[in-house]
């Protein structure tokens, strides 16, 4: 009867390890396919640039490619974006390319999926495609400590909407933007 | 002071001054903590009496994160090993160990401490290059840490000779576990000790120019790995001592030991988690280390059945009946039992958020946000406030010779964390999901902050302020008990190990194969570090000149 009793515990203990084999390994595929299958990653590209040259020849700005395509280029320092005012009208996809000048900074877009870290001597490039329900004014704070200043760097993000661009928001993902196929190769285009 | 038995008089007096010294360094750091909870919260009018500079701020917030995440477990854990092992093994330690590692440990912490209070280190705890700190920060934090070395190796000896002397023993669960603890710290600490000296040290003093993305990766090779040596003290405690308090055998020793090993082949090559929005490391590395992370919450998920299957097991065998009878009838009151259960409780719901930060798209939502600060006071600062504190509750009578002044204070420490900790990090996880980003003093943003963040950050006040309270408790609880308790108070139930009494470890081969383990985890570690490494050097680095902050 103990021994009976004992065998049903130890049957209890190797269906909880299946189980736990089987959510981890479901986590994992899922990122997997999120990550491999959709190219959902966080920012991983980057090249070096000196830091010297980032204060005198890296040119920060916003760029209107035409389309709703956009080049921002941020450079970040203690205690400052800059630019600290970024408006877009109507975006359909920013290529960001971000830098520092002096320490690491965080750069955050509050209320979206840009979340990159500022890496002085690197520059990280990503592509944001902005939801179709994006617009306002968004603020975009340093989320990595760069000194006493920390908390006084402050930004905005503007995204405008006007006239045939106001289409109802959809589609799946739309914390990582509008992301189809179709968007995609009909800009590469 | 009268000896301890099985401990040498230079044991005694190692873990006496160092388990008390941690908790004078717990009331600093979570005094600062207190404040900076409360100084950061928007339209908030806190008394000038409390108000803090912005230079302050950063300066205690430093502090806060090297005492406790650094000082305190280092310090609390030798001292537990060095009672605990030659009590269960037999066998003492070495006495000029002792004395070099003591003297390491606390010139180290005393050096880093006064170097941050006088505002020459502010860095934070994760002291990212090119920041720059007074060379004694550095200096400071290698010497506790290569104090802590010492003991290791002295334990590592102290095991190896017990295992000679007893072939065929099975390694009983509390050593194992100490045994895991310290071989995680060994595996966590080498790369610091690497970029420390290489980087750090020649950048503070000389004005070397350090690659940043290099030195994160060497940090989070270290900071990951860390976090598993505050825990698996606990989790030690939660195999050893909750079978014991409730008089029936652990569920499966065979599943604790695979656990342990785990944690010795997984804790290490998991760092690129802390880095997945940094640009310049390639996805698919990234990934491994995801998976990885995966696999390591394998083993807290194995402890969660074991550690509950027991608690069934000896509620059952205490009267308990029916579904959930079993749980009305725990040692509720009793502090020990109380305090590792309420870790058991947070580290539960504090680890299954960490499996969220560890999603790496999921994680761009949440990184460096309030999200973080919530997850990682659910697990470390909850295993350290709690699970430290009631383990030492029962050394008082043992090691100290002293009575536990208070029963109330230290049970009501336990209870009152488990409700402030919910309050506080789910205030963070909310306010974190929204995007409010940690480690700022000033949350307003000139009005540009959404009127989202106030309710959570708010919140987050009052749970500050519970866990302040259940801090003052525990804090009272030991430290009170150490100077008043000689005469007064209450007798509580001890660990009592080396109870011959006790049941014999089961012997079991592959089990008992350390070596074997720990070769594995060095080629994991190997195989996933040597990739975003190469990476990296094969781009060519990109060095800075240092920043003085």
């Amino acid at each position: 009867m103990e021994h009976e009793h004992e065998r049903q515990e130890i049957v209890y203990e190797y269906i909880w390890i299946v189980m736990v084999i089987a959510i981890v390994t479901g986590f994992a595929a899922s990122i997997a396919y999120y990550g491999f299958a959709l190219d959902l990653n966080p920012v991983c590209n980057a090249t070096p640039i000196d830091v010297g040259a980032a204060k005198t020849e890296f040119k920060a700005g916003v760029e209107n490619l035409g389309g709703g395509v956009y080049k921002v280029r941020i450079l970040a320092g203690q205690f400052f974006w800059i630019p600290n005012k970024i408006v877009l009208e109507n975006p359909k996809r920013v290529e960001f390319e971000i830098t520092s000048q002096d320490v690491v900074h965080g750069f955050h877009v509050v209320g979206t999926s840009v979340n990159v870290m500022v890496i002085p001597g690197y520059v990280a490039q990503f592509t944001w495609y902005p939801p179709n329900d994006a617009e306002g004014t968004y603020l975009i704070v340093c989320t990595e400590y760069c000194g006493v200043g920390h908390d006084l760097m402050k930004a905005t993000l503007e995204i405008k909407r006007t006239g045939a661009a106001l289409e109802p928001a959809g589609g799946y993902l739309t914390d990582f933007g509008e992301y189809s196929e179709i968007t995609y190769t009909s800009l590469e285009g | 002071m009268s000896g301890v038995k099985g401990l040498t008089p230079q044991e005694a007096l190692f873990s006496r001054v160092t388990i008390a010294f941690s908790f004078v360094i717990l009331a600093l750091g979570g005094l600062f903590g207190l404040l900076q909870a409360l100084n950061r919260v928007p339209y908030f009018n806190l008394p000038e009496a409390l108000q803090v500079s912005r230079e302050t701020y950063y300066t205690i917030l430093t502090c806060h994160g090297v005492c406790l995440a650094v000082a305190i477990p280092i310090f609390w854990i030798t001292g537990f090993t060095v009672y605990m092992s030659p009590k269960i093994l037999g066998r003492n330690l070495n006495k000029n160990a002792l004395y070099l590692s003591l003297v390491m440990m606390l010139v180290g912490a005393v050096m880093a401490t006064i170097t941050i209070l006088t505002g020459k280190a502010r860095v934070l705890y994760t002291f990212y290059a090119p920041m720059k700190a007074h060379p004694a920060f550095y200096l400071g934090a290698a010497l506790l840490i290569l104090g802590s070395w010492v003991i290791a190796f002295a334990f590592f000896k102290q095991y190896i000779d017990w295992k000679r002397a007893n072939p065929g023993k099975g390694t009983p669960i509390a050593v194992y576990g100490l045994l895991t603890t310290f071989i995680v710290w060994i595996e966590a600490t080498i790369p610091i000790v690497i970029t420390v000296l290489k980087d750090f040290i020649p950048m503070s003093l000389f004005g070397k120019h350090v690659d940043v993305l290099e030195t994160r990766t060497w940090f989070w090779f270290f900071g990951h790995a860390l976090v598993y040596f505050w825990l698996l003290p606990v989790v030690t405690m939660w195999y050893y001592a909750i079978p014991k308090r409730l008089g029936v055998p652990l569920f499966s020793e065979s599943m604790a030991k695979v656990a342990f090993i785990l944690f010795i082949i997984a804790s290490t090559p998991v760092g690129l988690h802390h880095q997945f929005t940094d640009p310049g490391l390639a996805a698919g590395y990234k990934y491994i280390h995801t998976v990885i992370t995966l696999i390591v919450a394998t083993p807290s998920m194995l402890t969660a059945f074991n550690i509950l299957a027991t608690m069934e097991r000896g509620g059952r065998a205490r009267g308990g009946r029916g579904l959930l009878g079993w749980l009305w009838v725990q040692p509720w009151k009793d502090p020990l039992y109380a305090g590792l259960v309420v870790t058991l409780i947070v580290f539960g719901i504090g680890g299954i958020t960490g499996i969220i930060n560890a999603s790496y798209q999921l994680n761009i939502v949440v990184h460096n946000t309030t999200w973080i600060v919530g997850h990682f006071h659910m697990t470390v600062a909850t295993i350290v406030a709690v699970g430290y504190a009631a383990t030492t509750y029962a050394l008082l009578r043992d090691l100290y010779g002293r009575k536990l002044i208070s029963r109330v204070a230290a049970l009501s420490h336990s209870y009152l964390w488990l409700i402030g900790i919910l309050v506080f990090s789910f205030a963070y996880y909310i306010a974190g999901l929204d995007g409010v980003p940690r480690r700022t003093y000033d949350l307003e943003y000139g009005g540009l902050a959404p009127d989202s963040w106030i309710g959570p950050l708010q919140t987050s006040a009052v749970g500050s302020i519970i866990l302040f309270a259940s801090g003052v408790l525990g804090v009272y609880a030991i430290l009170g008990s150490l100077l008043l308790g000689k005469t007064r108070g209450y007798d509580i139930a001890g660990l009592n190990p080396g109870n011959p009494h006790d049941p014999p470890a089961a012997f079991n081969p592959i089990l008992e194969n350390l070596r074997l383990w720990v070769i594995v985890a060095a080629i994991l570690i190997i195989v996933a570090y040597i990739l975003p490494f190469y990476e990296m050097f094969s781009r060519g680095l990109s060095p800075v000149p240092p920043v003085e902050v």
